[in-house]
């Protein structure tokens, strides 16, 4: 069970350096991502400003709220998005044939192999943007807020990966999921604002089939103790459960796709 | 070269998405789900207030409903054909035909639209219209300009998006030019906030790039925020800037074509 | 000695979508889908005992590559047992996958940007491979594959027998025990064809290496694999040397007879006449027991016979008239 560790380094590695193999289409890329969201950023940033609030969340909040929006999502998205989204390109060109005959878990090999270290410009913008605005909002951090802050972004990061890795999977029998990208993306454009400004049906469907209320806003309005949407006081709870429990769907679902899987031929 | 051959890639794009129905119903939930979402954050801007620099709240829903709907246009699927075709050399194959390769990718591209619209546009446009409510055109003047407006948002979103695939040609990446014009497109366009409520410099500068016309100022003619004198007058520099634009697609295609045949691609 | 891969019933069904045909029918598929079961493959059996070279022939479809996957452990067999090294491959997929190599004609198991002596390094730790024994490997591998040209090269640069000889060396470098090769020679001239085929021979041959290969060029089987197992339609056809398979399909010779002058009608009872130009005279030998010298025997010295030639069928030959005639001989099949 040991072996993967070994050899998780060397697979990031070699992706690391396939990429540097083109290094000036990696930093225009990252560039191209900073551009692409400093310019919805600055959209809302001019709505909330002009209109005072949104939903009562200020412009320093809503920039809290988008950057661990960002973060959270690259950090997940990195380990899974690019690599299973290619699932299905995989699955009809049968290279992920190749990668089942290798003697290591293919989920390891996938998602190591692919490591998308593209998602640099996000991670720096995200950082930036969550540096200037923590210090104006008024939350009193502790070691235990603090603590609770940072597990929450390991939580949404890890339930952004199992979200990915469960439609990735579905490739594998249906041969086509990316359609399913595309409604997942529609519904993480929304997880940026708060919730509770959606019609009520949307924000129960965030919280459940498709979790993304969880990815920045029932964290963020934890920490900067404004009243969570439907949860109430079991939001902090929730937010730290979230990732844990979709990894766990996730590898269910994950095993299932794989023994069910039918190669090109199906 | 032959008229006739045109329509045909028309029908051929159009034909071409039938075969993905997951993708059909994928895309009409999510954009209806995007409309909501855009209807929900003006309404928590608002918050009660019922008139905003001059504009009212169904106004802004229906601004949101234009911009999000109707003109809603895929310029990420055109700037990789684009894109990709030139990068890859398979751009060589329209060379040996009696075609136009950027007319051939005019006529896919309204075969890929029509598809859209009548399977998303028009259905979403229904729901919302029934649920939200949506205002009328401002005026019968409005209203027959508006198409014109629509049209013209269509042909000029098509330059700039053809202009970043071709591009692709000399920069060897599409997926970064995707980027660039989206983070363009999302602040310069007025695709999520319209001039009025942009500090005044920054709207005079946005008002006057050709972006605006692909979503601004189609949805200000249809809401009446124009008079007359000022829609045909913007009309006017629409016009110039889709002229413009096509003349730089022209000659970015010129040399594109040059130098495939000199250097093999 | 128990059999390295043993598969008895094995089958393979897939479900595939009916495409509606027109315009609307395309509508409709947008609401509705039906489904079709195709029967890939169908109660193969076979044993293979270590270090046999066994040739998988068949035309396009045959369901070659689908038992190919569910030997190395891709695929689950939808009927029957298949057993690899005595383990179950799909359920044990990484154990076996320990124990195999697979090399796929038309997919790269290299990376593309980077040079091939870095996915071989790679292979070293997922298949922790001692340094020793790799160093080993790798030496005599590059020497008998000639790779020592390209081994820093980007994958991207190299021609596609250069590529087909790094996937061979890849797939080899963890000394298994099996080596799977679903279409090697495809694709390849006519010299890398001949190189990547001998080096095969001789890895089964020194090393004792289990080959499998599917293949529809059956110039592989000839020069590698003592063994044919012939499929179609995902059954069995036949399983046996190549040199049996002639009198299997049940082909005849042909047979010319020449003599001085024209003897007139000559009807015989181990030939039956298939053309007559006078003089010389065509027949077919039905029956693979009679020998030439039962012909003779028959002529007899009367009829002045200048000259006898006994002609054995072309092998590509045999297998194409085989599948033209397919719906009759289908049932015969063994």
């Amino acid at each position: 069970m040991q072996r993967p560790l070994v050899v998780i380094p060397h697979l990031v590695r070699m992706y690391v350096r396939t990429r540097f193999e083109y290094p000036g289409a990696t930093m225009l890329g990252w560039l191209s991502q900073i551009v692409a969201y400093g310019g919805i950023y600055t959209a809302i940033a001019l709505i909330v400003t002009r209109f005072g609030n949104l939903g009562g969340w200020i412009w320093p909040e809503m920039a809290l709220l988008l950057s661990f929006h960002l973060l959270a999502y690259s950090l997940g998205a990195s380990f899974s998005f690019t690599q299973f989204r290619d699932i299905e390109e995989k699955v009809r060109l049968g290279t992920f044939d190749a990668v089942l005959v290798k003697p290591i878990g293919a989920w390891t090999y996938l998602v190591f192999s692919g490591i998308n270290i593209g998602y640099a410009g996000h991670v720096l913008l995200a950082l930036g943007l969550m540096a200037w605005s923590l210090p104006q909002v008024g939350a009193d951090w502790t070691p235990l807020t603090v603590l609770f802050f940072l597990a929450t972004l390991v939580s949404s990061a890890a339930m952004v990966c199992a979200t990915m890795t469960m439609i990735g999977a579905t490739a594998l029998v249906w041969v086509k999921s990316s359609h399913l990208y595309s409604i997942f993306f529609g519904f993480w454009e929304l997880a940026r604002y708060p919730l509770q400004i959606f019609p009520f049906p949307l924000q129960i469907l965030m919280l459940t089939f498709v979790p993304l209320g969880f990815l920045a806003y029932v964290p963020v309005a934890v920490a900067l103790g404004k009243p969570v949407a439907l949860l109430g006081s079991a939001a902090p709870l929730a937010a730290l459960a979230i990732g844990p429990l979709w990894v766990l769907i996730a590898m269910a679902h994950w095993h299932y796709c794989l023994r069910n899987y039918q190669g090109a031929g199906g | 070269m032959k008229l006739s051959a045109y329509p045909a890639f028309t029908h051929s794009a159009f034909q071409s998405r039938l075969a993905y129905r997951n993708q059909v119903w994928a895309n009409a939930f999510g954009d209806l789900v995007n409309v909501f979402a855009r209807i929900a954050i003006w309404s928590a801007a608002y918050a009660g207030m019922t008139v905003v620099d001059g504009v009212t709240l169904p106004e802004m829903v229906t601004y949101a409903v234009l911009v999000g709907t109707v003109l809603r246009w895929d310029h990420a699927r055109l700037l990789h054909e684009v894109g990709d075709a030139v990068r890859t050399g398979d751009v060589a194959v329209y060379l040996l035909k009696p075609l136009h390769y950027p007319f051939a990718i005019l006529a896919s591209h309204v075969g890929h639209y029509a598809f859209s619209f009548v399977t998303v546009t028009i259905p979403v446009v229904l729901i919302v219209g029934f649920t939200a409510g949506l205002m009328p055109p401002a005026s019968l003047f409005h209203a027959a300009l508006f198409p014109v407006f629509w049209l013209l948002s269509w042909l000029v979103m098509f330059c700039i998006a053809t202009l970043c695939g071709l591009l692709a040609f000399w920069l060897l990446t599409a997926f970064s030019l995707e980027w660039f014009l989206m983070g363009i497109m999302l602040l310069f366009s007025g695709a999520v906030v319209p001039m009025w409520f942009l500090p005044p410099a920054l709207a005079t500068l946005f008002s006057y790039l050709p972006f605006a016309w692909v979503h601004y100022y189609p949805a200000a003619v249809y809401l009446g925020k124009l008079d007359p004198t000022s829609t045909w007058l913007h009309l006017g520099m629409g016009l110039g800037w889709l002229a413009l634009l096509a003349a730089a697609v022209a000659w970015l295609w010129s040399r594109a074509r040059h130098r495939i045949i000199v250097q093999g691609g | 000695m128990a059999p390295i891969i043993s598969a008895v019933g094995v089958g393979k069904t897939f479900r595939q979508l009916k495409r509606q045909a027109g315009f609307g029918g395309a509508l409709r598929g947008l609401v509705s889908r039906d489904y079709t079961e195709i029967r890939a493959v169908e109660g193969i059996a076979f044993s293979i005992e270590p270090g046999e070279a066994v040739g998988y022939l068949g035309p396009n479809g045959a369901g070659k590559s689908t038992m190919i996957k569910m030997m190395t452990g891709i695929l689950t067999p939808s009927a029957g047992t298949l057993s690899v090294l005595g383990r179950e491959p799909h359920s044990n997929r990484i154990l076996n996958a320990r124990d195999i190599g697979v090399v796929f004609g038309q997919r790269s198991q290299l990376w593309w940007d980077l040079p091939v002596r870095d996915s071989f390094e790679l292979n070293r730790h997922i298949y922790d491979i001692p340094d020793s024994r790799f160093a080993d490997n790798l030496a005599y591998l590059t020497q008998m594959l000639d790779m020592g040209s390209y081994i820093g090269r980007p994958v991207r640069q190299l021609s596609l027998g250069q590529r087909m000889r790094a996937e061979i060396a890849m797939a080899l470098l963890h000394d298994p025990k099996i080596l799977f090769l679903d279409e090697p020679t495809i694709g390849l001239d006519v010299v890398a064809k001949d190189a990547v085929r001998r080096f095969l021979a001789e890895i089964n041959r020194e090393r004792g290496t289990t080959i499998i290969l599917t293949t529809h060029d059956l110039v592989d089987i000839e020069q590698i694999c003592p063994r044919l197992i012939m499929v179609d339609d995902g059954k069995l056809l036949f399983d046996g040397e190549l040199r049996h398979l002639r009198a299997t399909l049940g082909s005849r010779r042909r047979l010319t007879l020449e003599f001085a002058t024209d003897p007139g009608p000559l009807t015989l009872k181990t030939a039956t006449l298939a053309a007559d130009e006078g003089a010389a005279k065509h027949y077919l030998l039905e029956n693979e027991a009679v020998s030439l010298i039962d012909v003779l025997n028959e002529v007899g010295p009367a009829h002045g016979l200048k000259d006898i030639k006994l002609e054995e069928p072309d092998i590509e030959e045999v297998i194409r008239t085989f599948y033209l005639n397919k719906p009759k001989l289908a049932g015969s099949a063994p």
